[in-house]
């Protein structure tokens, strides 16, 4: 069987048969449009299957298969949106998803990478941070600091953090999280967050697909 | 300059009858009081629920009225009042309703030339909650309960009763879409409760909720009743609190999805 997450920007893919074989990631815009898989999540996720799970749902049971404690905090950050789920007794206690004033975070932390040809891996996390409450209103936050004279790798670093700090505020603010998603791989936005950070990578929702086939 | 005074007040209208009388069609906004009800259909006029989606119009045109970020429901509200041809449009500014309805009968009375009656609705005969309590779609039941309250009479056909497993909490939505995801054997709280009872001003009913099943507290967005709605969220143990404005997005959507199946309230 193939799964599939369905992201903004990369969706990943498992084979189930083929039980030794990595997930492999193939950007969105890469997509051929006749493509289909068994069982789908993401945004995009219901134009390439017939079975579909919710993106809260398929993390939620990620989190429940790759956390091994009754509490736990989980949070994804994707391209577009972020989004949580709070499990307190083994069960499951809050949850949010903000598609809307998060919205572009991730996609618009990518872009400015590639825009200004900067390397996360060695950006130092700021000891200052912008207000940030979307990624497209906060890169006006980065032009004007830039002109005010600030360094353009230190402008996006801020800009990264103010990030972080508002995907942590979203998630109520909890002393330990783990993190889903592709900032995952980016070091300071992991190291921007204000709290124990446990990144479990970019494939959770995957997993949380493969538990609802088994269970199903 | 002379100072401008705008008649606002919370007590019923006392000429109400003698300006119903002879009518065919009136509006209803909240839940007015029995006897009013009775009056109109002893009288034969016909009844619009103008809490409703009833007509087809941008809700843009209301802007002229309200303020773009106000409840969507007395937005909905002055948008039919002012495409129906009502002979009179019932306000309930009492508890029973909001003091959003009660500043929106004085712009319907300054806007509007017909008659704006205003009611105090404080019946307090319970005439039961089956609806609420039945197994049926979620759905039907919030269009049962809506529609009862045109009526002077309890449902003659409520559902069969049934064993809850998930509860939704809150005013009927202005998006009735919303309600589909929800399991047949969803009980109703709320003040959607208390219209039912025909006590839409027992404040202990609408507070009332079950601790034993998963609940979405649901909150229309600019409504003084989302403060009621989190408060009791947090105390109940195992709750989901939903604010949705106009139309419901594909994130509450979402939310409520995954609250039901994770909590196992769908069967």
């Amino acid at each position: 069987m193939i799964l599939g997450d369905f992201g903004t920007t990369y969706c990943k893919f498992l084979d189930t048969d083929q039980p030794a074989a990595a997930p492999t990631i193939v950007a969105t815009k890469a997509l051929p449009p006749d493509l289909r898989v068994d069982l789908a999540t993401g945004h995009n996720g219901k134009r390439f299957a017939d079975r579909y799970v919710n993106e809260l749902i398929a993390l939620a049971r990620g989190g429940e298969a790759l956390i091994r404690e009754n509490e736990f905090l989980l949070l994804d950050c994707g391209s577009r949106d972020i989004k949580f789920v709070h499990y307190q007794d083994g069960k499951l206690k809050d949850m949010g998803w903000n598609a809307e004033c998060g919205a572009s975070m991730g996609f618009t932390i990518e872009l400015l990478e590639k825009y200004y040809d900067l390397d996360y891996q060695g950006l130092a996390v700021p000891a200052t941070t912008f207000s940030i409450t979307c990624g497209v209103l906060g890169m006006s936050h980065i032009f004007d600091a830039v002109i005010a004279g600030v360094p353009v790798a230190e402008a996006v670093a801020r800009f990264v953090k103010g990030i972080a700090v508002n995907a942590y505020r979203f998630a109520r603010s909890p002393k330990k999280l783990y993190l889903s998603g592709g900032l995952c791989d980016n070091p300071l936005f992991v190291a921007s967050l204000p709290c124990e950070t446990v990144p479990l990578g970019r494939f959770v929702l995957l997993e949380g697909l493969r538990q609802t086939l088994q269970m199903k | 300059m002379a100072d401008t005074r705008i008649r606002q007040t919370t007590r019923t209208t006392a000429d109400w009858r003698q300006m119903l009388t002879g009518g065919k069609r009136v509006g209803i906004v909240g839940v007015p009081p029995l006897e009013v009800i009775a009056f109109l259909h002893g009288q034969g006029i016909g009844i619009d629920d103008l809490d409703a989606m009833l007509i087809r119009a941008d809700l843009e045109l209301v802007t002229a009225y309200l303020p773009r970020v106000y409840c969507a429901i007395l937005r909905t509200v002055v948008l039919n009042a002012l495409h129906l041809k009502l002979d009179a449009v019932i306000v309930d500014v009492g508890p029973g309703k909001c003091d959003a309805a009660f500043h929106v009968a004085t712009i319907l009375e300054e806007s509007l030339d017909i008659p704006v009656i205003r009611t105090e609705n404080r019946d307090a005969v319970p005439f039961g909650t089956p609806i609420a309590e039945g197994r049926l779609s979620l759905l039907d039941k919030l269009l049962r309960i809506t529609e009862g309250v045109k009526s002077p009479y309890a449902d003659p056909n409520p559902p069969p009763p049934c064993r809850a497993t998930a509860g939704f909490w809150g005013v009927p939505p202005r998006d009735f879409s919303i309600l589909q995801l929800f399991p047949d054997t969803t009980h109703v709280y709320g003040w959607s409760r208390c219209m039912e009872n025909k006590t839409p001003a027992d404040g202990d009913l609408e507070a009332l909720f079950n601790p034993e099943i998963p609940t979405v507290f649901f909150a229309q967005s600019f409504c003084a009743k989302t403060a009621l709605a989190r408060f009791l969220a947090n105390r109940h143990p195992h709750a989901l609190y939903l604010d949705v404005d106009v139309h419901t997005g594909n994130s509450a959507r979402a939310k409520i999805e995954a609250f039901l199946e994770l909590s196992g309230a769908c069967p």
